[in-house]
């Protein structure tokens, strides 16, 4: 089990959670100080000193690039989100996200809410940190829950505070559907990353799944809790409990990743009741920086989507990995996989297209290629593919890809696929090894180098 | 204070701790260029292997590191260690534009003369060129400058090409045709069935090793811009056997002729780009005419073909600390408005980065009509263009501007499929379309490409714009100050400029 506040503590005790103690103030100043940790592979932050009723943290899924070291795991925080061990390979947190397991309802966790003191039903009381130059509190990273016919849905949100008890938030219109007109519901700030993902395999992507509660809990052991009929998950930080209806007034500001590739509609929630644990931290995300939590999250559930999707394509399981890189905001798409037959490049390269909207970019890479080495794979994307032969572009009739920002005017265009694969038809001769330790030398002289170096770092001690 | 050697530089980075000296005795064969190679994927110390039979060797002693590739080229200019990126850039551009005149010094005030063998004296086996990769062709010396006179003028060219060793006196020199050398030695001398009187200086002071690398235009001495990184003349020696003159502070020089319509065998080679480099080839031979060195010579090498993706090797540091600001300087003199001209950090020499506000229509294409025309650029088959404030040091941000504003239908562009030269050194051509051509060139004809991935006028300015991100440089000033109180790294932020220029 880890819960938000589990996980806050945990990122502190593996000396990757900054204490930022300087009073900062909601409106922008947060926001700057996150973006800047961001943008330079900072930890994640914790605001102690806020002028609300709130600590704010950030960058808590979030994560360093790939590309300035080769040591870097972007995905460590969401792993360690998950339960998982930081260290956890790329392919095993893919494989986890990808099986889809669910556990009922009835054999989940179910306890007492940590968010038990009331605290009124002002919103500015919150403080909430502005994400936007609007300088309107905002909610960047939570869910709804949603209580219909006995079934219980979660929902990503994206929201400002608009008067002291009016909260208007973006949701995948699926769910708003789904919802039927008015409900209760409840906005949980402050979850785990297993909610979170949840949320996102349940209703944005084209996807129409309701039993998030039970996706989150097939994740990890996730405490849920029952409000008013509605299952929500028990840990949360900041509960904001009130009436949802639809409305056609837009939510203003920078939006989440998930949007991108996502129809969305407009919830009003009228609070009448705000539940805060003690001492509540609540994350936010400066939406529209690089790296930032939205990215992370949006680019890991989609990359296990299209993972479970290719592998069970061909009757085979060819493909090694998927990544989206947060480094390219989901605007390119890599693919690591064994080359079947002539052409199978081309095929990938289109099935890929075809399940996804956030990119129109695919780098197809052979089966040795790691993901840990994003650096390695723009390499042979510059090196390996012929610049004339092997970037291959559409007829100008695909539909626009969501992640980019060209094209907004409903025109089609082409797409992209960059196949830095060695090309079937040659000769083994052909083929050109890598140049990597275990390839340029003997095991022995591996061994004697390896010995030494250990030797020599000793030596400093 | 200037750095007017090797050594003085070596000693520079020990006083930093980024030195370690292996004292036990290690082989030329394999093992000096595995200790290298671990120490460069860990960002670790440069290696200097002190007992080396026959002379010492020092593996990348030029490797930045992960976060600051040009690092280690600064503190061989004696640039402060904590330059930012954006001020070491300005810096190496101003250097340039102050050329010196090189000075001579007598043959016993010559370090490099400490021992000179002529004759039946030379024996190029006698010093531990390593053999860097299994399956390379054979030993290398590849981390040096190769010094050679024009024909038909006073012009020395310095440049920087490979060589392999064969036997006691005789080597194989990459030349690849299109670069400046190479276009001495196939079109001037050869054709004239004269020698190409060359000298190959290794372990010259750091400035001297940064301009030979550099794309000094044709006719220009790189040993005046080597003044001027230096900030003071080089001091250089006249040759035994030749009329050149070569750095005097040198650790070896080896001199010698490039015969004629003479060929060895060359490679394959673990290759920069990070793949073993074939087929073999042959290349113009060196006949070895005299060998000069100090006493217990240090001979540097490189590599290649280590730390691909993280600029972790020598070639690929001095690609970005040296190559990067003169291509800068060379597009600006050449008239056209660029900021900053970049190799791509992880793949030195195939792709470059410019950014520029220069983007009225017509703009990108002629600077790119411009550049792949230039000399040297047979290796480079793309540019990427962005916005002039997109820093095109920063990776991140140039690949999130290539998949954001890089529209596949109307920004990439081809420059005529198969109808382009290119050296042979690559790897998606078979090594029939590769050749072996006499003059190193392919056989075959490729592409370039370049790939505008400045912002339109249609792009979403929402999708940039946040409240973080459009801060005023000030306040975004503030924000690092408290990231560093707060316990950041330091050496993650990315300075302190207070015009938020660095960032």
């Amino acid at each position: 089990m880890t819960t938000f506040a589990e996980h806050v503590d945990g990122l502190r005790a593996a000396d990757d959670l900054l204490a930022v103690d300087e009073r900062v103030h909601w409106d922008t100043e947060a926001a700057v100080v996150a973006s800047e940790a961001l943008r330079n592979n900072c930890a994640a932050l914790r605001f102690a000193e806020t002028s609300g009723s709130v600590a704010y943290a950030s960058g808590v899924y979030a994560g360093p690039d790939q590309i300035s070291s080769r040591s870097h795991r972007p995905w460590r925080r969401i792993a360690a989100g998950l339960g998982m061990d930081r260290s956890v390979s790329y392919v095993d947190l893919l494989d986890a996200l990808a099986r889809w397991e669910t556990t009922p309802l009835d054999r989940a966790m179910f306890v007492d809410p940590a968010a038990e003191e009331e605290a009124g039903d002002d919103l500015y009381a919150l403080g909430l940190p502005s994400v936007d130059d609007e300088g309107r509190q905002s909610v960047t990273q939570g869910v709804m829950a949603v209580e219909r016919d006995g079934e219980t849905s979660w929902a990503p949100v994206r929201g400002t505070v608009h008067r002291g008890s009016l909260l208007r938030v973006t949701v995948p219109r699926p769910f708003l559907d789904w919802c039927d007109g008015e409900r209760t519901a409840s906005i949980s700030l402050g979850v785990s990353a297993a909610t979170l993902i949840a949320a996102l395999q349940g209703w944005t992507q084209d996807t129409t799944a309701p039993a998030v509660p039970e996706r989150a809990a097939g994740l990890a052991d996730v405490p849920l809790a029952r409000t008013d009929g509605r299952v929500v998950p028990a840990a949360a930080e900041v509960r904001i409990d009130g009436v949802a209806r639809p409305t056609d007034d837009a939510v203003g500001g920078p939006s989440a990743t998930w949007e991108r590739a996502t129809e969305t509609a407009t919830v009003a929630v009228d609070a009448d009741r705000i539940r805060l644990r003690e001492d509540p931290t609540v994350p936010f995300v400066p939406l529209g920086a690089p790296l930032a939590d939205d990215v992370h999250l949006a680019s890991l559930v989609e990359a296990a989507t299209l993972y479970r999707r290719v592998n069970g394509y061909w009757g085979v399981s060819p493909v090694s990995w998927v990544q989206l890189p947060v480094e390219s905001r989901l605007g390119l798409c890599l693919v690591s996989s064994e080359i079947l037959y002539a052409g199978f490049d081309w095929q990938l390269a289109n099935a890929l297209f075809s399940f996804s909207d956030f990119f129109d970019k695919v780098l197809v890479l052979d089966e040795y290629a790691r993901p840990t080495d994003l650096a390695r794979a723009l390499d042979d994307m510059w090196v390996k593919a012929h610049p004339g032969n092997d970037w291959v572009f559409s007829d100008p009739n695909a539909p626009a890809a969501t992640a980019p920002v060209y094209r907004r005017d409903g025109e089609t265009g082409s797409r992209l696929y960059i196949s830095a694969i060695w090309d079937p038809r040659w000769d083994e001769d052909y083929i050109a090894p890598r140049v990597t330790f275990e390839s340029s030398f003997p095991e022995n002289v591996r061994e004697s180098a390896l010995d030494r170096w250990a030797l020599l770092g000793e030596g400093d001690e | 204070m200037t750095v007017d050697s090797l050594r003085e530089y070596l000693q520079r980075l020990e006083a930093r701790d980024g030195l370690v000296r292996v004292e036990d005795p290690v082989s030329w064969n394999l093992e000096a260029s595995a200790l290298t190679m671990l120490a460069n994927e860990n960002d670790d110390r440069i290696p200097l292997f002190e007992s080396v039979e026959g002379a010492r060797l020092v593996g990348d002693p030029y490797r930045g590191s992960q976060r600051r590739p040009w690092d280690r080229i600064a503190v061989g200019m004696d640039v402060p260690p904590d330059t930012s990126r954006r001020e070491f850039y300005d810096e190496t551009i101003a250097r340039l534009k102050d050329q010196r005149d090189p000075v001579t010094v007598s043959r016993s005030d010559a370090p490099c003369k400490d021992v000179v063998e002529t004759g039946e004296d030379v024996n190029l086996l006698d010093y531990p060129w390593p053999y860097i990769h299994a399956g390379d062709g054979g030993r290398y010396s590849n981390l040096h400058t190769l010094v050679t006179p024009d024909l038909d003028s006073d012009w020395v060219d310095y440049s920087y090409h490979r060589a392999m060793v064969h036997d006691s006196e005789t080597a194989s020199v990459l030349l690849l045709a299109g670069e400046q050398t190479p276009n001495l030695y196939y079109y001037k001398y050869e054709r004239r069935d004269e020698p190409m009187p060359v000298a190959i200086v290794v372990g010259a002071e750091p400035a001297v090793q940064y301009s030979s690398v550099m794309w000094i235009p044709t006719g220009r001495s790189e040993v005046e811009f080597a003044g001027g990184l230096k900030g003071g003349p080089v001091e250089l020696v006249p040759c035994e056997t030749n009329d050149l003159r070569v750095p005097a502070s040198a650790e070896l020089v080896i001199e010698g002729e490039i015969v004629p319509n003479v060929r060895r065998d060359e490679g394959p080679f673990g290759d920069y780009f990070g793949y073993m480099h074939g087929p073999r080839r042959s290349m113009p031979a060196l006949q070895v005419t005299a060998i000069t060195h100090r006493e217990r010579p240090i001979i540097p090498f490189c590599v290649e073909g280590s730390g691909v993706g993280y600029t972790e090797n020598s070639t690929s540091s001095m690609e970005i600390g040296c190559v990067g600001p003169d291509a800068t300087l060379g597009l600006r003199a050449g008239g056209f408005d660029v900021d900053r001209c970049v190799p791509w950090q992880s793949t030195p020499r195939t792709v470059y980065v410019v950014s520029t506000d220069a983007t009225a229509p017509g703009d990108l294409h002629e600077l790119a009509n411009f550049i792949f025309t230039t000399w040297g650029m047979l290796h480079v088959d793309f540019f990427v263009f962005v916005d002039g404030d997109v820093d095109p040091l920063d990776q991140r941000a140039v690949l999130e501007a290539l998949a954001l504003h890089a529209d596949p239908d109307e920004d990439f562009h081809q420059f005529g499929v198969e109808s382009m030269p290119k050296v042979p050194l690559n790897i998606y051509q078979t090594p029939s379309e590769k050749g072996d051509a006499q003059t190193g060139t392919s056989k075959a004809k490729t592409a370039k490409a370049y790939i505008d991935a400045t912002r339109s006028d249609d792009d979403d300015a929402q999708a940039a714009a946040t409240a973080g991100e459009t801060a005023d440089p000030d306040t975004r000033y503030w924000a690092r100050t408290l990231l560093k109180e707060a316990g950041a790294d330091p050496d993650r932020l990315t300075g302190f400029d207070p015009t938020g220029a660095d960032t």
